[in-house]
């Protein structure tokens, strides 16, 4: 095993989760480590060839009754610029999101003071994201809005 | 006697969470960490109805107690589940979920949620402490 997926993996055994590593590429010394946190799985990738860089990321699942509403990339959008330095993506055909946190620490041992802190960052935007998306109170008020301007004989 | 936190075990590993046992002749004990916080869960041979999920914190000695307990008692009006006591010449808190089953199996779909009441109890006792 790289000494930087290693290092990444000791650290998060060590505060209690279990880890499941992956090499992802090894002409890139790319790896993928696994862990699950307060019911969320969140996967990390380290690089070998550049131990300064890494990646946190989560998905969600996006339920079905709200994947056709066509407007969920654009929310993700809006959400994420609260949010800085979190990207969201969707994936599967709108079933799900992904965010995630690049972050350039400079070594493993960075990394790990802050780790929980990303995690949190990123677990912080993807509940607000997935809150957001199953939030219908936007279209109720649409809703509201144009009964009310209808009843008015706006329109 | 039939070990009383089998069940623990299993909500533990649901959770994805590492652990250890350290029973004796009095007690079933688990230890384990989560983001790197140290939480324990008993449950006494003499009394398997009765199981406790708890961490404990040492006070920065910056805090004067009777702020703690302010905040304790706060917190011990306001949430749900969770007991906060100062102990150890009151320079210690501990945080605690004290609960009456059958079986701990009851307590396995609800783990993740207790977890969850413990660490954020934790963290609103020490962020009012802050203010």
């Amino acid at each position: 095993m790289g000494r930087v997926r290693e290092t990444i993996a000791r650290f998060i055994e060590g505060e209690g989760h279990k880890v499941d590593a992956t090499p992802v590429d090894p002409g890139t010394g790319e790896s993928e480590l696994l862990f699950r946190t307060r019911g969320q799985v969140f996967s990390v990738t380290t690089t070998e060839n550049d131990g300064g860089i890494y990646s946190i990321s989560t998905a969600y699942e996006i339920p079905e009754w709200a994947r056709e509403r066509g407007h969920n990339a654009e929310t993700l959008e809006r959400v994420g610029a609260d949010h800085a330095g979190v990207q969201f993506s969707l994936a599967h055909d709108g079933s799900l999101f992904v965010a995630t946190l690049d972050e350039s620490a400079g070594t493993p041992e960075r990394f790990t003071h802050v780790f929980w802190e990303l995690v949190a960052r990123v677990r912080e935007a993807g509940t607000q994201a997935i809150e957001t998306i199953v939030d219908r109170t936007e279209s109720r008020t649409a809703a509201e809005k144009f009964i009310n301007s209808f009843m008015r004989g706006e329109h | 006697m039939s070990d009383l936190l089998t069940a623990v075990e299993q909500a533990l590993e649901d959770e994805g969470l590492l652990f250890t046992r350290d029973d004796d002749e009095d007690a079933f004990r688990i230890a384990f960490k989560s983001e790197g916080d140290r939480y324990f869960v008993v449950s006494y041979r003499d009394d398997p109805n009765f199981v406790m999920l708890g961490s404990g914190w040492a006070l920065p000695s910056s805090v004067e107690a009777e702020d703690a307990l302010d905040v304790a008692n706060l917190l011990n009006v306001r949430k749900k589940f969770v007991k906060t006591a100062l102990w150890e010449d009151e320079r210690d808190v501990l945080f605690t979920i004290e609960l009456c089953v059958e079986s701990t199996e009851e307590l396995r779909p609800h783990f993740g949620r207790l977890l969850d009441v413990l660490r954020d109890t934790a963290a609103e006792f020490f962020e009012q402490l802050r203010e």
